[in-house]
């Protein structure tokens, strides 16, 4: 049985870099365990992506094939996107936003349905990373998130099960594996989370809430909430799409930033926000070094402009996916599909990534592979159309 | 590469002894040399000011602070999009740019090397990453090590005194991430911050937990980069920033690394008088009389220009403070181990007597500084204003008329209570801008190919206009030469040049990494092993620095 590591998991955002594998012919085992590592690396290192290293419409074909007619589909897109993010890594998100630059493209890195964008450029964030949590939090709130199926060694990782009182809030109706570890459980329905986050920053205020609704509802339980919070010196929030995805989502998560920020004066309070999927932060990141703007981005214009509606798919005509690992990366349009293998990072190739908190880490390659990373079929895409 | 000779321009390289002699300057496979052949290309600077290229010794330009701030201040930018070109990438404007216009900016502004200087040693990769989408400019960045627990570690196993370990710790973290200095912001402070909102007032107080003091971690980590001989001083970003009084925390510090060489970062915003609780007056006279007998010791400005600046810091509670004044936005983010993060746009008004006095100040040191290879130029971008303010704050030091015409617009009260009130009549020289914009960072930063025009420097030249406007003089250069060829020409792009990582090396005995591995193990949520960054396509191309005595 091979014995790799300790490598860097991308299985999830949390880039566990402690992780030994342990791989035979017949089974592979993680340690520290972990369900959704364990198949992450299983996927990859099973020889699934074995086969040809592209396709054209389906059929085989070399790479440089299935590059130029890529660049072609490309090059004749009147509005083309550039999406997906999966697995990526900064290096191979630098090459997509260069290109999507140079295509004059929209760059979605949230296809979530439209929140009424980022929060942030309204009022700020207090943040931190997840050794500050570890190190200093008596107290943490998950709010309708479920880390124990998405996140699983997230709880772990910022000190529970460790040493020390330790308080954990969890806020969710539906019963879910992170629910089974909380200290105190909250329930009330999703619709209800906005006035809730008003509540808590009216209370923490001493101001009195309504006397109807969710406050009159959870007459203790609120209260009680803002107790907790006020008696230790460091709290966090844990939060994710389950309180800000969707329409009304830039509200909730302004409020939920009210709310810290209030609590901010008398104790130190930050936010942990859990991505969608594996990549999201080095794309974004990426995507606000290099254009200046958070969020989704059009590049159509010439210049970079930050979406403050939904993107105007249905203009789309040719589509670029961008995949690390056994996905590959995608153009799709109307005159057919290109599809070009791309090598899984963190297993056949290395980088950067970064981290849900946004720090930066090393990937490595303990199962090296002769298929190209998505930024090397990216920048020979942009070769291709600069020549 | 290019053979070019600069002929007929009044050059000033004070580096040199050179003080606008009209003479050639000749450029060959990206350095200066005595002479090139006649067939070399020929830029006719008759009428024109030859300068080495401009050094920034302190900015704000790439990392995880400054993506944050470019996420929290969309709007400001929105106003000033960048369009991609078949040479040039497209990106945004405003107070804190995105990388490429970053680059693009500093150049066209006749800047070829640029001093990042906050960047936390946990994110290097991160910092390394932007850096290489920031083209234009050879860039190099300075860690934060002013609040790291290991190292508060080993200062409190020394007793504060400067050790054999902690030297070795310095230079590993130098060289486990590609940074070129070492930082101090706010030592002490910014751990009591992310404790429980906290803060170190004096230098003898204690961080809670560690048992040390601001007081031992200057002379501790000052100490051992003063005798590793790093090319870079330890630059001091001191305790009590933009508190009123705080010129007196500002002279003990400056007391505590007397002898040992020091750079002072921002000054302005640390020589204030008054009380806490008080309104601020200005103590710019008794640093600049500090510096005057203690050569060993420098400073940049960080002037505030009137108009909006992003305050943005590793400085957490100064970022609080802002926050408590009422500012709009505020973030804030703690970073493991070694530093925090504080970030607030903010405007600075001529008629808000704090506001006044701050640019007062600044002026101050500038204008009564004796040696203006001690005082030098930034507004600490974007802190103070952003760097494309350059060219107006030049013309303030070098046009009186100008400077008291905008004297007239700012609060007369705080005018009164600064030393531009008695009628300061120095106007700075054109040999004096190049001291301040170039020769003396360069310096100061142990680059001894650059700020200055002598054979074998780096072929990184400016050419202006010699116009009466220094400010239009100034904000566009007629050519920008970087690395030997011609990048800039009136006022636009041609040429795009990717620059070079500047690092440093002092050497150390590899046995810390024993020391260190148990201290990270129970504090890092990163495995020591994972921690350095090696990776070629981060840290090449580099021009790696070595210390004086490694």
């Amino acid at each position: 049985m091979a014995k790799l590591g300790p490598v860097t998991c991308a299985g999830c955002g949390l880039l566990c870099d402690d992780v030994i594998v342990e791989a035979s012919d017949s089974a592979l085992v993680l340690r520290p365990e972990c369900r959704l590592g364990t198949a992450w690396f299983s996927e990859r290192m099973s020889g699934a992506s074995d086969g040809p290293l592209a396709t054209i419409d389906g059929e085989p074909a070399d790479v440089q094939s299935a590059l130029a007619r890529a660049a072609e589909m490309l090059r004749g897109a009147r509005r083309p996107l550039v999406h997906g993010f999966g697995g990526v890594t900064v290096e191979d998100a630098r090459a997509a936003v260069a290109l999507a630059d140079r295509l004059g493209a929209l760059v979605a890195t949230d296809e979530g349905e439209w929140s009424g964008g980022p929060a942030i450029p309204l009022r700020g964030a207090s943040t931190a990373t997840l050794g500050e949590i570890r190190d200093r939090s008596q107290l943490v709130v998950i709010w309708r998130e479920d880390p124990e199926s998405t996140h699983p060694r997230l709880l772990e990782r910022i000190g529970f099960g460790g040493n020390g009182p330790r308080t954990l809030v969890v806020i969710d109706d539906v019963d879910t594996a992170t629910v089974e570890r909380a200290d105190v459980r909250l329930a009330w329905p999703r619709e209800h989370d906005l006035e809730a986050l008003i509540c808590l920053h009216m209370l923490q205020r001493g101001l009195a809430p309504r006397a109807d609704g969710l406050a009159a509802e959870l007459a203790d339980e609120l209260p009680a909430l803002i107790d907790r919070l006020g008696a230790v010196p460091h709290v966090t929030f844990v939060y994710g799409d389950g309180l800000i995805g969707g329409p009304g989502g830039q509200r909730r998560a302004l409020a939920l930033h009210e709310l810290v920020r209030a609590l901010c004066r008398e104790r130190h309070a930050v936010t942990l926000e859990l991505p969608g999927a594996p990549g999201n932060r080095s794309a974004e990141d990426v995507l606000a070094w290099q254009s200046g703007y958070g969020g989704n981005v059009d590049f159509g214009g010439g210049h970079p402009e930050l979406a403050t509606a939904p993107l105007p798919l249905e203009d789309v005509d040719v589509r670029l996916r961008v995949a690390s690992g056994p996905a590959g990366s995608r153009v799709a349009g109307p005159d057919g599909e290109v599809w070009i293998r791309t090598a899984a990072a963190g297993v056949e190739a290395g980088g950067t990534a970064h981290r849900l908190d946004g720090v930066p880490l090393s990937l490595q390659a303990p199962r090296p592979a002769d298929a190209p990373t998505a930024a090397a079929v990216l920048s020979r895409l942009l070769g291709e159309l600069a020549g | 590469m290019t053979s070019i000779r600069i002929t007929g321009g009044a050059v000033h390289d004070p580096a040199n002894h050179v003080d606008g002699e009209i003479r050639d300057v000749c450029l060959k496979d990206g350095k200066v040399v005595d002479d090139v052949a006649s067939d070399a290309r020929r830029i006719d600077a008759r009428g024109m000011v030859v300068m080495p290229g401009g050094v920034d010794i302190h900015a704000h330009i790439a990392g995880p602070k400054v993506n944050a701030a470019r996420k929290l201040t969309l709007d400001e930018r929105r106003g000033d999009p960048v369009d991609r070109t078949s040479l040039l990438r497209s990106g945004t404007g405003g107070l804190v740019p995105s990388t490429f216009t970053t680059g693009y900016r500093y150049s066209l502004l006749g800047y070829t090397t640029v001093v990042e200087a906050a960047a936390p040693p946990l994110a290097a990769r991160h910092v390394l990453s932007e850096l290489r989408d920031t083209p234009m400019i050879d860039k190099a960045f300075l860690l934060l090590m002013g609040n790291n627990q290991v190292l508060f570690e080993l200062i409190r196993e020394s007793g504060g005194a400067v050790s054999p370990r902690l030297r070795d710790a310095v230079a590993w973290w130098l060289d486990a991430t590609g940074g070129y200095g070492v930082k101090l912001v706010n030592p002490g402070g910014v751990e009591l911050w992310k404790q429980d909102n906290g803060n170190v007032h004096s230098l003898d107080d204690h961080v809670a937990g560690f048992e040390v003091t601001p007081r031992q971690v200057l002379e501790a980590i000052g100490g051992a980069v003063d005798e590793l001989g790093l090319p870079h001083p330890v630059h001091v970003h001191a305790n009590n920033l933009g508190v009123p009084g705080n010129a007196d925390t500002t002279l003990d510090t400056m007391r505590t690394l007397s002898g040992r060489q020091a750079h002072f970062a921002h000054l302005q915003f640390h020589c204030y008088g008054g009380k806490p609780d008080g309104l601020p007056r200005s103590r710019a006279p008794e640093l600049l009389e500090w510096l005057a007998s203690h050569p060993e010791t420098t400073a940049d400005v960080g002037q505030v220009m009137f108009g909006p600046a992003v305050t943005m810091t590793a400085d957490g509670p100064v970022a609080a403070m802002l926050r408590d004044l009422g500012a709009d936005k505020w973030l804030n983010h703690d970073t493991e181990v070694e530093t925090g993060c504080g970030i607030v746009p903010y405007r600075y008004r001529a008629s808000n007597y704090v506001h006044a006095l701050q640019w007062g100040i600044g002026l101050e040191l500038f204008l009564l500084g004796k040696d203006p290879w001690q005082v030098m130029l930034s507004t600490d971008h974007p802190n103070g204003g952003s760097f494309l303010s350059y060219p107006k704050l030049i013309r303030l030091l070098m046009d009186r008329a100008f400077r008291e015409d905008q004297m007239g617009r700012a609060n007369q009260r705080a005018i009164r209570r600064t030393a531009l009130f008695d009628g300061l009549d120095r106007e700075y020289s054109l040999n004096e801008i190049a001291i301040i914009t170039r020769a003396a960072p360069a310096r100061r930063l142990g680059l001894r190919d650059k700020g200055h025009l002598g054979v074998g420097a780096d072929a990184d030249v400016t050419v202006y206009h010699d116009r009466a406007d220094r400010e239009e003089m100034f904000a566009t250069p007629r050519y920008v030469i970087k690395g030997g060829e011609v990048v800039v020409e009136e006022g636009e792009l041609r040429r795009v040049d990717d620059g070079v990582l500047l690092s440093s090396h002092a050497g150390f005995d590899s046995e810390v990494s024993g020391v260190l591995e148990p201290l990270f193990g129970d504090r890092y949520t990163v495995a020591f092993q994972h921690y350095p960054v090696r990776d070629p396509a981060l840290r090449e191309p580099a021009r790696v620095v070595e210390a004086r005595v490694s």
